[in-house]
């Protein structure tokens, strides 16, 4: 039925648009995560309840200063940092002692983190549906094509990229950036030449996780925010990186566009199997290339 | 010596078997008393872990608050005493702890779940075989009174059916003519669309879907959805969601401007716990429909409902609550009624039972189908002085009578 309809260049454009914004959150958040498994090797499932956290606490922040607009951004820059306490907490007293462990193992114990985590949400937090919304400025809908786009959305589409080339300086420009590139690709050889792994390991989950809990607090005012978000983030964040190249930035980047854009203009063409098209595209991907779109660094 | 021990010995004995036997006699006087005065037992199923667990918890603040009542005055000169098992939203869980309080607790009645598959699976494989009553007070899944109702299944909710059939004959008395269906793929979904499209088309046979389009229970951005919608230019909207999905959808609603440009009907887009948690930021403009609204009607009896449960828990009640409420009422009155602790005459006695509604009137429990008469209310939403948080307004009501498929319906579905 949705292929009879007239497919003009508005509902194109519009499409391509929406997916494009579903695509940046998608982004920051596998970035984070594939930060992680590039630097740490560690398949972090723990990471979509970060994300969550990120989500829960710009609600507790933004209701803290009454909601105001400085609220909004205060929470958008304070909940990635609260993310980052609790990841540090976790890396320094969990994660830093199991590194040397094999995969299934690593596994196990993130999914078990997994569980912790969404049991602590639920006892701070509750089961409430919680919400919260955008400032005034980010409220409501700007015509585009000349039919309605979300402001929210057209916010996110300025974020995305900014965090794009931010990660891109951090990890070509920065000091601390090639280090973890470098333990990446051979992490004795940066411990024999005298830089404490230990600390770039602490140092790059917790920046992974940072991610994740920013893209928590961006995608809050669009969502219910629920116990349940982990779930739903952490397998289309897994499929990305895998499709992507496991560790590789650029390919997590490549990865969310190909998975916010098939779901986008798959709801537009055929909605009534819209959920599909994202994993179909992923299993073409795979079909054609087993290791990913990009080098993997593993 | 040895004699004398032995009569010594009788001598014990006997004493030994009249204490035994007045001991056994005793019990037999005291024990039917004891049983007599023993409470009775409600074993609830239900959410209390996960996103559903907000609903689960309403329902069973409202049942708490009735038995407040309920205890004080004793039901026969008995209380009525809970116990409640988390089923985690998951069927085998249910089961297991369905199991466990009919066979080690000894529950009279079992009361749950949110969860349709579970409401289904506890009704016809642990509820008809140990002939344990079994009052679903949350799913909203028409099959538990409808195609597979059986005599130990009763619902004190409203149900798909219900909840399309009003949406049907409410958007029938409206000029729209092209409309699209989306919605949460899932049962519930899918039964509120297929309810509510079956009856306006009866309604309105003009009526025609130019599209329909499905996402995942969930799915956090709806905003490609709705664009996508837009552009095909229907002259209204069915959307088929619930749970955490309403929230997004009304937020998405809210964000692209789409109620401005497209009527729709969302079922509990007028209800209280989707649109409280939206605050003032909620989209005006939305048709709704519930069972229950705690400002609407504006009777005593529904004031002070409010009043009570806002006093007790901090919050208005939601229709969770209203349902909660209600199932206690039953339970109490049928017991009453039947006189004693047997399952079977609590049955007869449930069939065709009045109580009363916390709105006012009275809620009947349809003795055709165990299903409980409720009326629903149809709205539209709108921003008011009173709350920070947008309410229905230009409410009609429709009776039980009129949103509820007949007795002959029902038992047809069931003879298939």
């Amino acid at each position: 039925m949705g292929l009879t309809q007239d497919l003009t260049a508005t509902a194109l454009g519009n499409q391509l648009f929406v997916g494009l914004s579903m695509a940046m959150i998608l982004f920051i958040v596998t970035s984070g995560l594939s930060f992680i498994l590039g630097v740490l090797r560690v398949p972090n499932i723990a990471h979509g309840s970060l994300y969550m956290i990120g989500a829960f606490s710009a609600f507790s922040i933004s209701r803290l200063l009454g909601g105001s607009p400085i609220g909004f951004w205060l929470a958008l820059l304070l909940a990635p940092l609260v993310v980052a306490l609790v990841s540090f907490i976790a890396e320094r007293a969990l994660f830093c002692h199991l590194y040397e462990r094999e995969h299934l193992m690593l596994l196990l114990f993130t999914f078990s983190l997994m569980l912790v985590l969404g049991d602590l949400v639920k006892m701070c937090w509750g089961a409430d549906y919680r919400s919260i919304s955008a400032p005034a400025m980010l409220r409501g809908s700007v015509n585009l094509f000349g039919s309605p786009f979300p402001r929210y959305n057209l916010f996110l589409l300025l974020v995305g990229p900014v965090v794009a080339v931010g990660l891109w300086l951090f990890s070509s420009k920065t000091k601390i950036g090639k280090i973890a590139r470098a333990a990446a690709v051979d992490r004795e050889m940066v411990g024999a030449i005298g830089i404490n792994v230990s600390w770039v390991f602490a140092f790059a989950f917790v920046f992974g996780c940072f991610l994740a809990g920013l893209g928590g607090a961006l995608v809050a005012p669009t969502i219910s925010i629920t116990l349940g978000m982990d779930h739903d983030i952490i397998m289309e964040a897994f499929l990305i990186v895998t499709i992507g190249g496991l560790g590789n930035m650029w390919g997590a980047l490549a990865g969310s566009l190909i998975f916010g854009l098939t779901q986008s203009f798959g709801i537009l063409f055929l909605p009534q199997f819209a959920i599909v098209f994202p994993y179909a595209a992923v299993v073409i991907v795979l079909i054609w290339r087993p290791k990913g779109l990009l080098k993997s660094v593993w | 010596m040895a004699e004398k021990m032995c009569t010594m010995r009788r001598g014990f004995f006997l004493m030994g078997w009249i204490l035994t036997m007045s001991l056994v006699g005793l019990s037999f006087i005291l024990l039917p008393l004891k049983a007599e005065a023993r409470n009775i037992k409600v074993g609830i199923i239900d959410c209390y872990s996960g996103p559903p667990a907000v609903y689960a918890k309403g329902a069973l603040n409202g049942f708490k608050l009735a038995l407040k009542e309920i205890n004080k005055k004793g039901v026969s000169g008995r209380k009525i005493e809970y116990t409640t098992r988390d089923t985690k939203f998951k069927v085998g869980i249910a089961l297991n702890m369905a199991k466990e309080l009919v066979m080690r607790e000894h529950v009279d009645v079992m009361v749950g779940t949110i969860n349709s598959g579970a409401a289904l699976a506890v009704s016809e494989t642990v509820a008809m075989p140990n002939k344990v009553p079994f009052i679903v007070w949350i799913s909203k899944s028409e099959n538990i009174t409808g195609k597979k109702g059986n005599r130990y299944a009763f619902s004190a909710g409203e149900n798909t059916a219900m909840a399309g059939k009003a949406g049907g004959v409410a958007l029938a008395k409206k000029p729209y003519v092209k409309y699209w269906i989306a919605g949460d793929d899932y049962e519930y979904g899918h039964a509120i669309g297929k309810a509510a499209w079956k009856n306006l088309k009866e309604l309105k046979p003009d009526v025609k879907v130019i599209g329909e389009s499905w996402w995942k229970p969930g799915e956090p951005n709806l905003t490609p959805y709705i664009t996508a919608i837009l552009s095909a230019k229907p002259d209204a909207v069915i959307f088929c969601t619930g749970g955490r999905s309403m929230t997004n959808i009304m937020k998405a609603v809210k964000a692209t401007g789409m109620a401005k440009r497209v009527p729709m009907w969302i079922h509990t887009g007028i209800d209280y716990g989707v649109d409280k948690p939206l605050g003032l930021q909620g989209p005006v403009g939305v048709m709704g429909t519930t069972d229950y609204l705690f400002y609407y009607p504006e009777t005593p009896e529904n004031k002070a409902f409010d009043k009570a449960y806002e006093a007790a828990y901090g919050d208005h009640p939601g229709f969770a609550a209203f349902h909660g409420y209600i199932t206690a009422q039953f339970i109490a009155e049928a017991f009453r009624k039947a006189g004693s602790l047997n399952k079977e005459k609590f049955i007869d006695a449930l069939e065709g039972l009045k109580v009363k509604s916390p709105v006012g009137g009275k809620i009947e429990m349809r003795a055709c189908d165990h299903q409980a008469v409720l009326p629903e209310y149809f709205g539209i939403t709108a921003t008011s002085p009173k709350y920070n948080f947008i309410i229905a307004k230009d409410i009609t009501t429709l009776t039980g009578a009129e949103v509820m498929p007949s007795c002959e319906e029902i038992l047809k579905e069931r003879g298939k």
